[in-house]
């Protein structure tokens, strides 16, 4: 109901706006004709009734302007009672200076015509009736004017008719059949075409409305899934904390003492237990990236400076397979990015190549500063490879190639890594050679204007 | 030589079963432990009993963590209590906002106990 009063209120203040436009539009009218009898009067006698009319349309127009600036509460069809009630006195006026142009053979007569083209456009649904008002009005007061005029009850303006009484009642009768009917012609023209036109504003504002609908609707799924994600967080957090613990408590002799396969056993469990943790901080974050709502802060930082934290992390592990690690950066490229997610990004990356690398190998770690389109990184190993066929899967959610080796992974790493340099702008994408190796590359954009 | 008093732990947390864990390890390293299962039982048993470091967790009834944690640490008397906040909150905004409200130290859940040890260590050697 309050979409309906706002919709009403809408409607009301743009029939307003009309209105007054209207009014501004008789006011220059008025300015016209003050100008025309004037210059009349230079070149003949001064038409006092052309004056007349001027001074009618002036004080009528004066009522409307007062009526609007009094500032009164109008109701929707008040306000179109109002405009309409005002557009009859023009057609009134129309009728008024079809009489003084000749009457019967005044050429002003289509200017009713405009009337009910006006009557008929901008009042939403309710122009309907209005054009069928003015037309009548139009009919009523043209026929009006002829009939008088013929039967002498005001005094005829115009040429002097040299045709009979007889003949010039017909040309009359005529002109009013004439008149009137295209008057309705048009008018009915107006009104299907107007109908018309609000059929479409009208579909379409009811497609609007759905469509929001259907927006506020998806904004609560969201946020729906996004109190589950970080309740299923906590809920699964919880009783993992608890076997952890409890686990440790055991394998560390507190409630007794323990056979060393015992102690094995327990140990499995405890990796086991690592594993699962990771799988589902992964699952949460990947759920997060997904759904765009992974906090990122960003801050001017040096990039260069993340990888060289990232290498050293991992340095232990490379020599544990005697693999060559080798950098290639600057000492300081800055951009503006999440410095946390992006040292993710680069260890999940370096874990990848020493995991999938064989004993002797090379992993190289490398940034190029590219100036305006930003920063261009890599990390290459001399591993085992990836296969064209799996090479643009790679990227996807529980994706692992190898089923031998053993993973604490989820399969997620790649994925996660992509999110976050998509979500910070950037692009990653990977070559490789099957026994060769590969090279996982991504960019980033600075970030300094870009967003 | 007469026994060297134990240090007093009181240890926050609403899940009995994880509160039975972190007990069993605390004792086991020679403190003794004062449980709470609430927010206003923690605020309560921090005054009555003056533990000499709590453990705080986050998620529980009556009175979150959080707002445990301040009201001890801007209290003159109690200020000075090592608090180490344990919880399954791991957003960098909860870690933040344990530190804004004065936590000396904010760990994760699921924790490695040598990590809590080492913690309570370092804050009690202070």
């Amino acid at each position: 109901m309050a979409d309906q009063d706002f919709d009403q209120q809408a409607l009301i203040a743009d029939i307003k706006e009309k209105f007054y436009w209207a009014i501004m539009v008789r006011y220059a009218l008025v300015v016209l004709g003050l100008v025309l009898v004037v210059f009349g009067s230079f070149l003949g006698s001064l038409q006092n009734i052309n004056l007349l009319l001027v001074l009618f349309v002036l004080v009528y127009n004066f009522v409307a302007h007062l009526i609007y600036v009094a500032k009164v509460k109008f109701s929707l069809w008040g306000i179109i009672v109002l405009r309409s009630v005002f557009q009859i006195l023009d057609v009134l006026a129309i009728t008024f200076l079809i009489y003084i142009t000749g009457w019967l053979e005044s050429p002003y007569w289509f200017l009713y015509l405009v009337m009910i083209i006006i009557s008929g456009f901008g009042m939403y649904s309710y122009s309907s009736i209005s054009v069928f008002v003015i037309a009548f009005f139009s009919a009523v007061f043209y026929m009006g004017l002829l009939g008088c005029a013929y039967l002498r009850i005001i005094p005829m303006y115009g040429p002097n008719f040299t045709l009979t009484s007889q003949q010039l009642l017909i040309s009359i009768y005529n002109k009013a059949i004439f008149t009137t009917v295209s008057f309705f012609l048009f008018a009915t023209t107006i009104y299907y075409f107007s109908k018309l036109l609000n059929q479409n504003r009208e579909q379409l504002a009811e497609k609007n409305k759905n469509l929001l609908a259907a927006l506020e609707e998806l904004k609560d799924t969201d946020r729906l899934k996004d109190e589950f994600v970080s309740n299923a967080s906590h809920e699964l957090r919880t009783p993992l904390s608890v076997i952890r613990e409890n686990i440790a408590l055991i394998k560390d002799g507190l409630l007794g003492q323990t056979t060393s396969e015992q102690r094995d056993l327990l140990q499995t469990t405890q990796s086991n237990i690592d594993r699962l943790a990771n799988i589902l901080n992964s699952l949460l974050d990947i759920s997060k990236i997904e759904s765009r709502s992974l906090e990122l802060r960003r801050q001017p930082v040096n990039i260069s400076e993340i990888a060289h934290r990232a290498v050293e992390f991992l340095l232990p592990k490379a020599y544990s397979k005697n693999l060559e690690v080798e950098t290639h950066f600057g000492e300081k490229i800055m951009i503006l990015a999440d410095a946390d997610q992006i040292l993710r990004v680069f260890i999940n990356l370096l874990t990848n190549a020493i995991k999938y690398s064989n004993e002797n190998g090379h992993i190289m770690v490398g940034i190029e500063d590219l100036g305006e389109k930003g920063v261009e990184c890599f990390v290459s190993d001399t591993g085992i490879g990836i296969s064209q066929n799996d090479l643009p899967k790679i990227f996807e959610r529980f994706v692992r190639f190898d089923k031998q080796k053993e993973n604490k992974g989820a399969g997620l790493g790649l994925s996660i890594s992509r999110g976050i340099i998509e979500m910070h702008g950037g692009k990653m994408w990977a070559v490789s050679k099957l026994g060769e190796g590969s090279r996982f590359i991504f960019r980033l954009p600075k970030g300094a204007e870009n967003e | 030589m007469s026994d060297k008093k134990k240090l007093l732990m009181l240890l926050v947390e609403d899940e009995e079963d994880m509160l039975k864990a972190i007990r069993l390890r605390l004792e086991a390293n020679g403190y003794e432990v004062i449980p709470a299962c609430d927010g206003q039982e923690a605020l309560m048993k921090a005054r009555t009993e003056k533990p000499d470091l709590i453990i705080l967790d986050i998620m529980l009834p009556k009175m979150d963590g959080f707002k445990v944690c301040r009201m001890l640490k801007f209290d003159e008397k109690y200020q000075n209590i090592p608090i180490v906040v344990v919880s399954a909150k791991t957003q960098k905004a909860d870690i933040e906002r344990g530190k804004e409200m004065g936590a000396d130290a904010y760990i994760t859940k699921p924790f490695k106990s040598e990590e809590l040890l080492k913690t309570i260590n370092e804050l009690l050697a202070k």
